[in-house]
């Protein structure tokens, strides 16, 4: 081998690839190369293939993944190190010393050379530990994948394949990541398929734009692509940076705003339904696990119709404030739904009887799924009430329709993309048209497209009438759609804030017809609400 | 988890723990094909003595866990002696017939059920998962890519119990009601296996792409973070348990507890 040949570029020539069961192929000759030290950015709508090609690059395929492929030529590297997206995959030990120890080890590398490394490289990613022996467990998600890439560090690699090394840490973590990425990487060959492309494009020189064919339809400069290609990136569900900007420009968006302005102002709202008493009313309210209290809120309220943002980091009590309020944890205190006590007496905790005014989604839909397709999870709770066959055809129909999922009915919920499955799984857990809805990060690790889709349908459930008690990390979230943030601090819920939003929109037309409507609804609402609580 | 930190480590916890387990296996085994009832009695109170002595957990403690075993002492014991064969019959009422022989050959069944738990519990106690992995694989030659499964499986176990609390907690919500009888129980492992099952497949899969992705190849040479070895407290235990059997099983001989032998069969 002569010295020209071996560059660490990477190339592949006509690649075909599909996979077992399906009918097309994801990649029908396609053809990539990378010179060395360059930064490339894969982007394209989910499915496409981006990490697919990921694994071919890197040869993932076929070696540790075998999927039937065909190339006419390829150059791979032999020094490579790759990042996943879950953070909780990508480790076999329990400590943080053993994990990288556990590379070293299949470097063959001695014993005594081992500490010296691991410091360095914890150091380069930012992780400064006084103590490499702590569990990786009790780390944040943002410094698993701080430590999945001083993992790969360890290999020396000449490229890196990062796939979607972001998608599923909050904001504060996604910063951390790539500020450690561009720290260690100069020098290297990275290839990156990211869907939060805020702090990537800084640091890439090419951006290669994918379609749903797998097929390459942009290769250029990220500035180029940019200002040409502003339409595929919307369509693909892209977290391009002024996204949320050209959002909140939308006609979606301004006129969802514009009802929620003229409906808080409008006069024909019987004045009744804005002096009720709370919905639900907190006073000093607690929550237990394993008989410590986790949680304490002194006093709060929620109103009809309101959306309240639930922040605070990682193991503050997010969760196990909503688990307390859907009775599934012991509690103490003041709790009232629609002026009932909800009062937790043994049995109820011994029955598992939820409030009935309450409907709960997970952040993995998978977990509350409990039947095999579309139709009988959203139809589950109408036929434990026995309804006529007739009438829970029509409510699932209509369910369908309004959540926008598009799909065969007798499709089983696993194989529904993210996004519908999260669809899916708020669809039915609000069936029984409970007032008021808890979530927990319903839009956690999904594309733009898909978040705006999850949170237009929010939206329009809180039109209805319904109160929605949400989990989330995000800051536009909480700016765009909610209506208050609930800030959880160590076990405390330790400050209410109500959002300002400026740029209330104003201009475009008062459409009676539909405010009507949404009046009535809201009446509806507050009807069935009164014939709950007799 | 206090439960679970001992008092103190003791020389025990320094052996190696591959060749304690190697230890621990061959005195089971001899429990488990001795018929000798006195012997068994012997070897019992010498293991009950070994796992006071040597776990370093206080009396307390050790009580407690050894609490499901006293349990599946008497289950066991009492369907042997309730519902055996035997020709010295002590008592019946209806299908119940207590005999003499069945009577020891209770006692004797549960004496090498509670022995199994004893031993168990001390080896568990006394070794780290981690290091009896690291030794099978420096010691006893075990293939890396079964020891680090095995590792990676452990790691696993936490999140699959967590996950089964979700999925509790989901079918809760979601008003899963279940019908009674057999039935009721196939529905219940039917909703807890399909998406506990499904996400750990997944995640195994993804780990064992990691795994290989951080250059983890089968065959090829290795170095080991955790260096394993023999000692002098290898060949001290060797002794103390070849010591044990043969003392328990003289001392049975010679100056038994208590002695009972079946009667002999025509």
């Amino acid at each position: 081998m002569n010295v020209t040949q071996h560059s660490s570029d990477l190339s592949i020539t006509n690649l075909r690839l599909k996979f077992a069961g399906e009918s097309s192929f994801i990649f029908k000759d396609l053809s990539f190369s990378v010179p060395q030290g360059q930064k490339v950015l894969l982007l394209g709508p989910s499915g496409c293939g981006k990490s697919t090609l990921l694994q071919v690059l890197s040869g993932i395929i076929p070696a540790s993944i075998e999927v039937p492929m065909k190339v006419d030529a390829i150059q791979k590297s032999d020094s490579w190190g790759f990042v996943f997206q879950d953070p909780d995959t990508q480790f076999c030990m329990p400590m943080v010393d053993e994990e990288l120890a556990f590379v070293l080890e299949n470097l063959s590398i001695p014993r005594e050379q081992m500490e010296p490394g691991m410091t360095r490289v914890l150091e380069m990613v930012g992780l400064h530990l006084d103590e490499l022996h702590v569990p990786i467990q009790s780390f944040s998600q943002g410094m698993k994948q701080r430590l999945a890439l001083a993992t790969v560090l360890l290999l020396n690699p000449e490229v890196l394949f990062l796939d979607e090394p972001s998608a599923l840490l909050d904001p504060d973590g996604t910063i951390q990541i790539w500020k450690a990425i561009k720290n260690v990487a100069s020098e290297k060959t990275v290839i990156i398929v990211e869907h939060k492309i805020e702090h990537v494009i800084s640091f890439v020189d090419r951006v290669v734009l994918f379609n749903d064919q797998g097929a390459i339809i942009a290769d250029h400069t990220p500035d180029f692509v940019f200002s040409n290609y502003k339409e595929k990136l919307i369509q693909y569900g892209i977290w391009y940076p002024d996204v949320w900007k050209d959002y909140s420009q939308s006609d979606t968006y301004l006129s969802i705003m514009n009802e929620k302005h003229l409906y808080s102002q409008s006069p024909s709202i019987p004045t009744l339904l804005r002096k009720q008493p709370p919905l639900l009313w907190l006073h000093q309210f607690a929550g237990y696990r394993e008989k410590q209290r986790r949680i304490y809120v002194r006093e709060a309220a929620v109103h009809t119709g309101e959306w309240i943002a639930i922040t605070g980091e990682n193991g503050a009590g997010k969760s196990t404030f909503l688990l307390s309020l859907m009775q599934l944890l012991q509690t103490d205190g003041t709790y009232v739904i629609e002026g009932h006590s909800i009062v937790q007496t043994h049995s109820r905790l011994k029955k598992h009887a939820p409030p009935s005014q309450l409907a709960f989604v997970f952040q993995n839909p998978e977990m509350q799924f409990v039947t095999d397709s579309v139709y009988d999870e959203i139809a589950f709770a109408l036929q434990l009430d026995n309804q006529p066959q007739k009438e829970i055809d029509r409510i699932v129909k209509e369910m369908l329709l309004s959540f926008h999922l598009h799909v065969n009915e007798d499709r089983h919920p696993y194989q529904l993309s993210i996004g519908q499955k999260r669809r899916l799984s708020v669809a039915s857990a609000i069936i029984q048209n409970q007032p008021i809805l808890l979530l927990d990060e319903p839009t956690f690790g999904l594309d733009a497209k898909s978040t705006f889709a999850m949170l237009e349908q929010l939206e329009q459930l809180r039109a209805d009438g319904v109160s929605i008690l949400m989990i989330t990390h995000d800051p536009n979230i909480i700016q765009y759609f909610c209506d208050q943030v609930w800030d959880i601090r160590e076990g405390k819920l330790s400050s209410i804030s109500k959002i300002q939003r400026a740029a209330e929109a104003t201009t475009s037309i008062h459409d009676h017809n539909n405010e009507a409507d949404r009046i009535e609804r809201n009446i509806l609402h507050c009807e069935a609400a009164a014939e709950r609580s007799t | 988890m206090k439960l679970f930190t001992p008092q103190k480590e003791t020389w025990f916890y320094h052996v190696n723990p591959a060749f304690k387990f190697l230890l621990i296996l061959i005195a089971l085994l001899v429990t488990l094909f001795n018929r000798n009832f006195a012997f068994a009695l012997h070897l019992l109170i010498l293991y009950i003595l070994s796992l006071v002595l040597w776990s370093g957990y206080s009396w307390r403690k050790l009580l407690l866990l050894l609490a499901p075993f006293i349990l599946i002492f008497i289950s066991t014991a009492s369907t042997m002696i309730l519902f055996g064969k035997g020709d010295v019959i002590w008592w019946t009422w209806g299908i119940i017939k207590i005999s003499e022989e069945s009577f020891f050959r209770g006692l004797l069944l549960s004496m090498k059920t509670v022995s199994f738990g004893v031993m168990g519990l001390l080896f568990v106690l006394t070794t780290k998962p981690l290091l009896f992995f690291y030794a099978l694989m420096q010691q006893f030659h075990l293939p890396p890519k079964y020891g680090y499964s095995f590792i990676a499986a452990i790691r696993l176990l936490p999140t699959v119990w967590e996950e089964f609390h979700t999925r509790t907690n989901a079918l809760k919500i979601r008003g899963v009601r279940y019908k009674a009888g057999i039935k009721g129980i196939y529905e219940r492992i039917r909703l807890y296996a399909v998406p506990l099952l499904a996400q750990s497949i997944r995640r195994a899969q993804r780990i064992a792409v990691a795994m290989e992705a951080k250059q983890f190849h089968i065959g090829s040479s290795r170095t080991y973070y955790y260096a394993t070895s023999y000692s002098r407290l290898d060949a001290v235990l060797l002794l103390i348990i070849v010591g044990l059997l043969l003392f328990a099983y003289t001392s049975a001989q010679y100056i038994p507890l208590f002695e009972w032998e079946p009667p002999i069969q025509q």
